[in-house]
């Protein structure tokens, strides 16, 4: 299983001031805005932070469906490019790579390198980001399983979880998109 | 405040947000902010914030946790102006 979240920095930029007043109290937990505070780049660290929550959730969500908001009890413990990730009994590993132009995290119950594809797009419009990742994602599962695109059928569950099946096989996706950029992840 | 007058205020709030022009116009209790309105969850946040803001009211993290459509976002502004 897999689960991933990926910010375009300047979108985030533009589109969110995570120097509001309360606005870090309502996500970070203390140790979390410590990280924040100790940082050489705030801003980028705020939105690491936040991806790995993103992440994280997705994983979580897959294995207890039920949707919630509650990214502040998602307690995020760095060290380089990795992390871990805790909410209740769950606890998850957290891969993230920073770009000048991205923050990307991919989530898993097991510490694994970061396999997540990303894509650039010209066009800001949602739901043509989500037809163009859901080809290149179907194009590389074709791919990797070595079975025909025909041969697959995605799905997406009322939680709004991907996953595509195979011969009554199930395989866990994660597709993630913000401002220009998008990433998708194959949980085989 | 009334139903209509409270869901007047939210639509207002949450336009800046929205990703889906349609789900917006026909925006009634029963719409969901990320699956209808498209609204990226790093944008729930300044809706809270924009809420509290303009109700003069503070959301706990209890009180977030079920705030993903307007009706939600309703009973928890209600609830709390009538605290």
């Amino acid at each position: 299983m897999v689960g991933n979240d990926i910010v375009d920095l300047k979108e985030a930029q533009n589109a969110s001031s995570w120097q509001r007043p309360r606005f870090l109290d309502k996500l970070f937990t203390d140790i979390e805005q410590t990280y924040i505070e100790n940082s050489n780049n705030p801003f980028t660290t705020v939105w690491r932070l936040w991806s790995m929550k993103e992440a994280a959730y997705k994983l979580f969500i897959q294995q207890n469906p039920d949707r919630f908001y509650n990214p502040k009890k998602f307690e995020c413990r760095i060290e380089k490019n990795s992390g871990i990730v805790k909410f209740q009994t769950f606890r998850c590993y957290v891969e993230t790579k920073i770009t000048s132009d991205y923050v990307l995290s991919e989530a898993r119950c097991i510490q694994n390198n970061l396999t997540s594809e990303v894509l650039k797009f010209e066009d800001k419009n949602q739901k043509m980001q989500s037809v163009m990742l859901k080809r290149m994602l179907m194009n590389a599962l074709s791919e990797t399983l070595k079975i025909p695109k025909t041969a697959l059928i995605f799905r997406v569950s009322k939680l709004g979880t991907p996953s595509v099946s195979y011969n009554n096989k199930i395989i866990n996706v994660s597709l993630t998109h913000h401002g220009n950029y998008g990433a998708f992840a194959l949980g085989v | 405040m009334n139903n209509e007058a409270l869901i007047a205020k939210l639509k207002a709030i949450v336009a800046p947000y929205i990703q889906d022009e349609e789900a917006f116009k026909n925006l009634s209790e029963d719409t969901d902010f990320v699956k209808d309105l498209k609204i990226n969850s790093a944008n729930l946040v300044d809706i809270i914030l924009d809420i509290e803001d303009e109700f003069d009211i503070r959301l706990e993290n209890e009180d977030m946790e079920q705030m993903l459509d307007v009706k939600s976002a309703m009973n928890i502004v209600t609830s709390k102006l009538n605290n």
